[in-house]
This record gives C-alpha cells, sequence and structure tokens, in this order.
C-alpha cells in the first residue's frame, strides 16, 4: 500500500491512503489521531492499515471529542510532531472548532513567528449523497475567515494525494476537504505518482476545460457539474472555460484573472450557503481586480441558503446542479 | 495584623505538619520559598502602582493571596517539565526553573524583564506585543501559551507530553485553572484524553471561590472540586492553597505518579481572590462580594501562614519574621520598605528593561500570519 503501483489507475481514496502512508513513512515525526481510525481504520477506510503498519502510539483512536482531538494534536505539533487530524465528517468539526481558530490558527501570529503547526486537518464533506444535515455540510468558509489556516479541496486522485502531501510538508496548519462522494468514484480513477513528484503545490489552480466565451470557477464535486454544463453550453454555442481552484487559501487569483482576460465573464460555483460564502469572495476579488474586464455581472451558483435535507428532491433542490449552473452560464452568455 | 475571629479559626485549623517532599526541604529552601512568595507578592502590588501613576496601561489580573499556589506548585519541578499558566499566574512566567538562578539566562523560565515587556506592550515580550497580558509563552522554555479561552490550553498540554514520552522523555506538564474554567466542555474532554493515554497531567485547580462575578456554588455542585477525578478514574488530591508547602507537598506527590507512568491527576488549591476579576472589577467586586466572606478568605496570607511555619519549625525568629511586613496589606498600605532588597531590585530591573523597550513597528500587526518557510 506504501508504494504506488505504476500503470494501475487509483481512485480519490487511495490517492489519500497513498499520501498518508508515504507520509508516514518518510518521517517518524508524522502522527495521526482521529475517532476509529485505529482499529477500524477510519469510518470510510482511509486509515486501513496504518495503525498495524505504524503502531497505537503514532496512529491513535481517539475518544469521541473533536475539541481534545485538535488541542492534543495542537501539543504535539508544538512539541516537535507533525499530527494528522481526522475529522470523520467535516460536519463535526464545530465540536472542535474554537481549538482550531483560536488555539491552533492563531499560534504563529500571536507568537511573533516562534511557532507554527505544522498540521493536517482533513475529513470527508460534501453533499449529493442524501448524507441530510449533518452528514454533507461545505463549511470551509468558516475557517477560510479564520487566518492562520490554508485550506484546500481536492477534486480528483492525484490532486487528493498531492495536495494532501503538501498539506503535510506545509509549515501551517492545513485543511483538507475531502469529497467523500468522490472517494470511490471508478470513473475519474487515474494513475498516480510516487512520493515527492506526487506533490501538488497548495495556491495553485488549474485549467480543468479551456473556453472562450465565460470562465466558471468551482472546486471538489462541482467540478463535474460545471463540466457537464460546459459540455451543455456547448450546444447553445458558447464555450466554458471551467477553473478548479484546488486551494482556496491561498487562492490563485491570476489564473482566474488571466482567463478573465480572455472570456469577460465569470460564473463561480460550490456548495456552500450563498451567503459569506466563498463564491462571494472569488467574485469580490475579481470585482477589486478586474471590474473593468467583465461584460456582464458576475453571478454565483451555490447552495441555498439553508441546510442540506436528506431526501433526494429536496437535496437536489438546494445544491447546485448541472441546470443551475448551465442556466447562470447561459444568463452570464447573453447578457 | 489584627487578629479576626476568622483568622482564629483558620489559624486553627492550620496543618504545620510536613508532608513527605516538605519535610525534606532545608532551611534555604524554606527561606527561598518565602522570598518567592514576596517576589510574587511584590510582582503584584507593584503593578497596580504602576498603574496607579500612569505608566502602564492595559488590565492586571491579580494573583493576590493565591502566590502559594504559583511558588508551591513551580519549587519542585524539573527544568525539562512544562507547564500551562493562565492569567492569574503571570509570576509562573518568570519564576519557573528559579533554582536555576533567578538572573540565569539559561534556565527554563522566562527572563523577567521580558515578561515586564509583555505587560508594559513592548517590543521585546516574548510575542512582540501582539497578544496582552497572560497571552505569552515559550516552546524553547517550555511555557505553553496561554489564551482567553478557560482550559483551552489542557488539549494541548497533553500533547506536548504525548510527544515528549513518544520521543523517550520524562516531562511532567502542570496546567493551571481557575475552578471556573473546569465548567468548560473541553476541560473534561481534554483530562479524559490524559487518563486514557495515562498522561502525565497535573491539573491544578485554583479554587479562589469567584468565577469572575460567580460563586462556586453557581458553578459545580460539590464541596471538593476534586472528587470530580474519580470520574475519571485518576487522583484527585486537595491542598491548602494558602500554605505553600501544602501546595509544594500534593503537587509534588501527583508529579511523582506522573512521572512514574501512573497518569494524570487533579491537585485542588482552595484559596480566595483577594481583588476583582481584573483592576478594572475592583469596585464591583467590592459590591458583589460580602466584606466577611472577603476578610475571612483573606484572613491567611500565605506569607504569613509560611512565617508561622518557619518559626515553627525553627527556621526563623519570632523577630525575624517581624522584619518585611507585606502580609495582610492591600496595594495601597504597602511600600517597597515592606519587602526584601533583593526583591524589589529583582523586579525593578525587569520594569527598567520593559519601560525602555520601544513599541513594535506597525507594519509588525500584519506579520507572521503563517510561517513562509518550508
Amino acid at each position: 500500500m506504501s508504494v504506488a503501483e505504476p500503470g494501475l489507475k487509483k481512485n480519490y481514496l487511495t490517492g489519500l491512503k497513498e499520501a498518508i502512508f508515504e507520509e508516514f513513512e518518510s518521517d517518524p515525526n508524522v502522527i495521526a489521531i482521529g475517532e476509529d481510525i485505529g482499529f477500524l481504520g477510519g469510518a470510510f477506510g482511509v486509515t486501513e492499515g496504518l495503525k498495524e503498519k505504524f503502531g497505537p502510539d503514532r496512529v491513535i483512536d481517539a475518544p469521541i471529542s473533536e475539541a481534545a482531538i485538535v488541542g492534543v494534536a495542537c501539543g504535539m505539533c508544538l512539541n516537535g510532531k507533525k499530527a494528522m487530524v481526522e475529522m470523520q465528517f467535516i460536519d463535526f468539526i464545530s465540536t472542535g472548532f474554537d481549538q482550531i481558530v483560536n488555539m491552533t490558527a492563531t499560534y504563529h501570529y500571536r507568537t511573533a513567528g516562534e511557532v507554527a503547526i505544522n498540521m493536517v486537518i482533513r475529513g470527508p464533506a460534501g453533499g449529493y449523497g442524501g448524507g441530510a444535515l449533518y452528514h454533507s455540510q461545505m463549511n470551509e468558509a468558516w475557517f477560510a475567515n479564520s487566518p492562520g489556516l490554508k485550506i484546500v479541496c481536492p477534486s480528483t486522485p492525484a490532486d487528493a494525494k498531492g495536495l494532501l502531501k503538501a498539506a503535510f510538508r506545509d509549515p501551517n496548519p492545513v485543511m483538507v476537504y475531502e469529497m467523500k462522494e468522490l472517494y470511490r468514484q471508478n470513473k475519474i480513477s487515474e494513475v498516480l505518482k510516487a512520493n515527492d513528484e506526487a506533490l501538488v503545490p497548495l495556491g495553485k489552480g488549474v485549467v480543468r476545460r479551456e473556453g472562450e466565451d465565460v470562465t466558471i470557477v468551482t472546486y471538489g464535486n462541482n467540478v463535474y457539474h460545471c463540466l457537464q454544463a460546459a459540455d451543455n453550453l456547448m450546444s447553445e454555442g458558447f464555450s466554458a472555460e471551467v477553473i478548479d481552484i484546488r486551494s482556496l487559501v491561498p487562492l490563485d487569483e491570476d489564473i482566474i484573472l488571466e482567463s478573465l482576460k480572455k472570456t469577460n465573464r465569470l460564473v463561480v460555483v460550490n456548495e456552500a450557503p450563498m451567503t459569506c460564502g466563498f463564491a462571494g469572495e472569488i467574485v469580490a476579488r475579481m470585482s477589486d481586480r478586474a471590474f473593468d474586464l467583465l461584460d456582464a455581472p458576475p453571478v454565483r451558483v451555490t447552495r441555498l441558503d439553508t441546510p442540506v435535507p436528506w431526501v433526494k428532491p429536496l437535496e437536489s433542490f438546494v445544491l447546485p446542479s448541472v441546470n443551475k449552473i448551465t442556466e447562470a452560464a447561459l444568463r452570464v452568455c447573453r447578457y | 495584623m489584627a487578629t479576626t475571629e476568622a483568622d482564629q479559626r483558620k489559624t486553627k485549623q492550620e496543618s504545620f505538619e510536613l508532608g513527605a517532599f516538605s519535610s525534606k526541604l532545608s532551611k534555604s529552601d524554606f527561606q527561598e520559598l518565602l522570598l518567592q512568595l514576596y517576589l510574587a507578592r511584590y510582582f503584584d502590588v507593584r503593578l497596580i502602582k504602576e498603574k496607579k501613576r500612569g505608566r502602564l496601561t492595559g488590565t492586571l489580573y491579580s494573583s493576590h493571596n493565591q502566590e502559594a499556589i504559583i511558588v508551591g506548585s513551580l519549587f519542585g519541578l524539573k527544568p525539562t517539565d512544562w507547564i500551562s499558566p493562565i492569567h492569574r499566574d503571570m509570576p509562573a512566567f518568570f519564576m519557573k526553573d528559579f533554582r536555576a538562578g533567578w538572573r540565569n539566562p539559561d534556565r527554563m523560565g522566562m527572563s523577567v524583564g521580558t515578561v515586564c515587556a509583555q505587560v508594559w506592550g513592548r517590543v521585546d515580550s516574548p510575542g512582540r506585543a501582539r497578544d496582552n497580558w497572560s497571552h505569552i509563552g515559550s516552546s524553547a522554555k517550555r511555557i505553553i501559551h496561554s489564551t482567553s479561552m478557560l482550559a483551552g490550553t489542557i488539549p494541548a498540554a497533553a500533547g506536548v507530553v504525548y510527544a515528549d514520552r513518544l520521543d523517550g522523555g520524562d516531562a511532567v506538564v502542570l496546567t493551571y485553572n481557575g475552578e471556573g474554567s473546569t465548567a468548560q466542555g473541553v476541560f473534561h474532554e481534554a483530562v479524559n484524553f490524559a487518563a486514557v493515554h495515562k498522561l502525565p497531567v497535573v491539573t491544578i485547580i485554583e479554587n479562589n471561590q469567584w468565577a469572575y462575578g460567580t460563586p462556586t456554588y453557581l458553578e459545580f455542585s460539590m464541596d471538593d472540586f476534586a472528587r470530580r477525578a474519580d470520574g475519571y478514574g485518576i487522583p484527585g488530591l486537595v491542598a491548602d492553597g494558602q500554605n505553600v508547602l501544602d501546595v509544594y507537598d500534593k503537587v509534588m506527590e501527583a508529579v511523582a505518579w506522573a512521572r512514574s507512568g501512573k497518569g494524570p491527576s487533579i491537585v485542588e488549591c482552595k484559596t480566595f481572590r483577594a481583588y476583582g476579576h481584573g483592576d478594572h472589577d475592583d469596585d464591583r467586586a467590592a459590591k458583589y462580594r460580602p466584606k466577611e466572606e472577603v476578610d475571612e478568605g483573606r484572613a491567611r496570607d500565605p506569607i504569613a501562614v509560611m512565617k508561622r511555619i518557619m518559626v515553627a519549625e525553627g527556621h526563623m525568629t519570632q523577630k525575624e519574621a517581624a522584619n518585611w511586613v507585606a502580609e495582610g496589606k492591600g496595594a495601597s498600605e504597602v511600600s517597597n520598605d515592606d519587602f526584601p532588597p533583593e526583591v524589589v531590585q529583582y523586579l525593578s530591573e525587569g520594569i527598567e528593561f520593559a519601560v525602555n523597550s520601544p513599541l513594535p513597528e506597525a507594519e509588525e500587526g500584519g506579520m507572521w500570519v503563517y510561517r513562509e518557510d518550508n
């Protein structure tokens, strides 16, 4: 498991797993802590085999306490370790909130650079799986609003592996929003690189599809919805450029700006609620930097300002969909 | 010092019997402990005077009447041990590892100058004055950086000793907490984690009877908070927080337990907050707390208690005990002449360093959000 097998296509979950095993292998200071990550191997199996291989001192089955998990990890990092925290679901992070935003995120700042907390906080996130209110959230905006944290959200197996590895290597606390609906989607499986070659730098977006008429900026699950919407737009005679930012903090503003120079039209898509969400942040930054470039008002396609409901018709009603994205992009193209 | 009824009652209760650890202390140890009590008290009253003279801004959180907890708990630590003080333990930052010499720059505690620079909000503070009062620390000196989130650093305390144990160390961590902070969920979550992993975490509860404006009976429904330890399957000890030797004995018992691999414990130190929550609260505290309760709570000044024990043990004459009478006096009633000169000198040097330290450059406000190097 620890060595990437050449030529074989791997899914998203395997990408995460390989990242963790490789980092554990290469650095004895790496420790993992979370609920059910040892004996069980994690609720989704991301850490399966980790405790057997690296022992109970380095792979800790913690009591059900996100506050203790994050706080203990913070203390370990204060004393020279690299700690990986698994949130069983990213929704549960709220009970560890204070330890993240007041304790961990501020550490470097309040010590004037003396301490950096080399922590990775990762966990399954996002909707589209019928997980209901407490197993579907995208709460990245809470943390994007807390200076000191970096935030990434990979959408492919290679990015899952590469960004997670980069998160381990970054000296700051990095949050990894994993798309649990993509964990075992074999249709996006791909060949993964090994060790340093697998690294994907934080703060670099990627163009998933080139186009001329409108720029659709997104991340996570919604990358695939946007690519389908781009197909729909093509049949309407418009070519859409789809940008996967991958990293929210820091944000690759330049890749969006370069695209707008070509398309002059902006649609931003994410599955968090609209109010004070990260989609609004992207629109605001482009208004600051590219107002004169825009030929149409930028549009956001987000979750409604609601929780995520359970059953399919309700969930579909509130989350962004291919149709909603297509319609919004057409409005922008025809403005 | 006038003898009140409460004073007599408390003095009667006072145990002069030495414990397993304090009975091994020498006369010079006793003298050093008393001197440290004077220093902690002097730090408190001097800062109040500095503020009244207009030389100092910012809120002060007095440790007046609670100094025995700071001094007694630190006295037996090894240099490699960690501490996690909070707002009412300000002297702990510079008194850690005092055994290595008060002015020794290599000891595992902060210099008094840098702590004063923090109080004054100057650039030579350990955190370059980015956060106020007790919100400093040092990973090099093994002092966990305090925050305003009560009980919020106990998980980190558990984490540092977990890491230390993995590296083959034998460090113990002392965490300091007001009794008010014990109602926080994170208090329970962290102590439970430490208990499960048998981590060397000694949780000191400074039970000073008041959480800001709320009395203990509205915080938890038990007389001895230490009994809460039963629920975690760990020992809970009660110490007389006015008696530096009893604090020393109980904390050393907990430290020995922890260092031998048996795990965490709770040491509840019974004491009383002499003034308001902070100096901004002194006037209101005089109203929300009955005068009789305050008089009784302050009747056993830790300096006076230590002197009585030293006289009883033959380490001090009655005449010597009358030499420096800082005990039983408030900041406005006390002067430099009530303190041993080495105490006044030591802190004055620290203050001198602080007032000569500049403010940080404004641009620093935007720095150090992230570490840039990999």
